[in-house]
């Protein structure tokens, strides 16, 4: 008897020892760690990730001054609580002095294919919205079609479930999201850059009706990876106006998006075009100028001039691009054609480590206006880990 | 019974095999591919000093024999490998002649870059033996969003290649 409840006591406590994640509530107060002492001891076994990316950017548009910018500092956040239940959180510091939560959600896997999610999370949209990593695309800058017709970052709280199926090499995401808000303090939607200024964010965020978003990846055939999205419903309008005319626009939204690698070379490229309705009476409401129909797409191709068998890799790129926030309008409002915009983009990228990367690039911009734009010269780096 | 000898039966009981979830997997992965309803399953160890010299790691949960009654099958690998926060694990089956016919990532535990799951990309390595090597992005497909699980897939492949074709030229295998 003496012997077992030795060994009892021996067992119990390797196992108290053995647990390097403390339950938050109950806790021996002897082995107690806060967050931070938790990711300082450094035990990959203790479910704690820290993680970040940053983009430090230089512009130089031709004939007038540059930009120097800390564009975005993002610090990764996750704890896996147990196998099946993780958090992830990104907090985002833009332009230094601003300070945003990218990302926040709770996943919860029921299946080895089915995991359910609700949070602030990423809308499913193209390439970039989700894989927006500075070493993850080519150019200082994301694409612009990736700012004007998809405003990434593109997050808003919702719910949903996302997962795999190996066997079809396919994945999944669909997802209820809070939408755009209609007048989002003093800006409305329109203008240059579509339905950007609606983004809410997550910040006390306003809903009076859900929209739907989901995205199907397909990675089956050999190189190549191809993505269908699309993204349904209406913007948020305030409560004791929602009745009215004008107050809401209505939005459906899909993209194609492909992106291809082999050996030293790849390409990629993306189409997205979004219908928005009842905007003539938006922009009658609110003095905007919506367009009726947002559309845009590039395409891109880069070889890597190092020999493979180099660990760095130096990728020439070039992109074409082509969007414009007036593919159609409704009512009296007249097309700008300022909005119709095109561009080149030259450039090079140099991963001097798999994380780390140096970028330069040219670009050439142009629209249907017969003005000129000035081009610019981007410089880069930019770092995930 | 002595009391050491209880606990070195508790702790022997505690180190040795595989957690249940992956054992399950690992079962019917064998049963599915070497189409055998009975099997036995038990590690084939490597002496230390020379599986410390190994690319791949040969320790007490890593490399099985799998035989039906006294008849040899082939052997199974279990490992885990990185993925970009966190590790997945893997499986890999030979037959006797040490050429996989089988890999399978058993668990993934992270979102990105669990495209590596992906039956159509792990079939590259199938038929292939000790003496191949695998390269990403040059005789391994790149898969654009699963870079780093990709490449970790690809090196621990690459490592287990060299580790059996060590073994066999020691005539170990």
């Amino acid at each position: 008897m003496k012997n077992f409840s030795l060994l009892f006591t021996i067992l119990a406590a390797s196992l108290t020892y053995a647990q390097t994640v403390p339950d938050s509530l109950a806790t021996n107060p002897k082995n107690q760690q806060n967050a931070a002492q938790r990711i300082l001891s450094g035990n990959i076994n203790s479910g704690v990730t820290v993680g970040g990316y940053g983009e430090i950017t230089y512009n130089q548009p031709e004939g007038d001054n540059g930009e120097l910018d800390v564009q975005r500092l993002v610090l990764l956040f996750g704890y896996k609580f147990n196998d099946r239940v993780q958090f992830v959180t990104e907090i985002e510091l833009e332009h230094v002095e601003e300070v945003f939560v990218e990302q926040a959600f709770v996943q919860y896997s029921l299946t080895d294919n089915v995991n359910l999610r609700g949070g602030l999370m990423l809308v499913p949209m193209g390439i970039t919205n989700e894989y927006h990593e500075p070493t993850t695309f080519n150019g200082v800058e994301r694409p612009s079609i990736d700012k004007s017709i998809v405003p990434t970052t593109w997050r808003e709280i919702g719910f949903g479930v996302a997962g795999r199926l190996d066997n079809a090499s396919l994945r999944y995401q669909a997802y209820l999201f809070n939408g755009f808000k209609s007048v989002n303090g003093s800006k409305t939607l329109g203008g240059a850059n579509g339905l950007r200024n609606g983004r809410q964010k997550g910040i006390q965020s306003t809903i009076d009706s859900p929209n739907f978003a989901a995205k199907l990846d397909y990675y089956g055939i050999s190189n190549l990876r191809l993505g269908l999205s699309g993204y349904f419903g209406r913007t948020q309008a305030e409560d004791d106006i929602e009745d009215i005319d004008g107050t809401s626009v209505g939005i459906a939204m899909v993209g194609l998006d492909a992106r291809y690698a082999y050996k030293r070379f790849a390409a990629r490229g993306q189409f997205i075009h979004a219908n928005i309705s009842d905007t003539e009476d938006y922009n009658a409401l609110n003095s905007a100028d919506l367009g009726s129909a947002l559309q845009g797409w590039y395409v891109e191709a880069a070889y890597n001039l190092l020999p493979q068998s180099k660990k760095e890799q130096l990728f020439a790129f070039a992109r074409y691009s082509d969007y414009d926030t007036h593919a159609s309008v409704d009512g009296g409002l007249i097309k700008n054609d300022a909005y119709d915009r095109d561009e080149w983009t030259f450039g090079l990228s140099y991963k001097i480590a798999p994380g780390a990367v140096v970028k330069a690039d040219y670009q050439l911009f142009g629209d249907a206006t017969d003005n000129d734009r000035p081009n610019q010269l981007n410089i880069g780096l930019g770092v995930w880990f | 019974m002595k009391l050491n000898s209880i606990i070195i039966l508790v702790f022997s009981f505690l180190a040795f095999g595989l957690p249940k979830n992956i054992q399950k997997k690992v079962d019917s992965e064998i049963k599915k591919t070497y189409e055998v309803e009975t099997f036995s399953f038990n590690t084939k160890t490597i002496a230390s000093d020379i599986a410390n010299e190994l690319p791949s790691e040969f320790g007490i949960d890593n490399f099985f024999e799998i035989k039906n009654d006294t008849k040899l099958l082939g052997y199974a690998y279990v490992s885990k490998a990185p993925s970009k926060t966190d590790k997945f694990d893997y499986l890999v089956l030979l037959d006797t002649n040490l050429v996989i016919i089988k890999t399978k990532i058993l668990i993934y535990r992270e979102d990105y870059g669990g495209e590596i799951g992906s039956k159509r990309w792990l079939k590259q390595f199938i038929g292939k033996t000790k003496d191949d090597e695998f390269r990403y992005g040059d005789n391994i497909d790149a898969i654009s969003g699963a870079t780093i699980s990709v490449r970790s897939m690809t090196k621990a492949m690459d490592d287990l290649m060299k580790s059996l074709k060590i073994l066999n030229t020691k005539g170990i295998l």
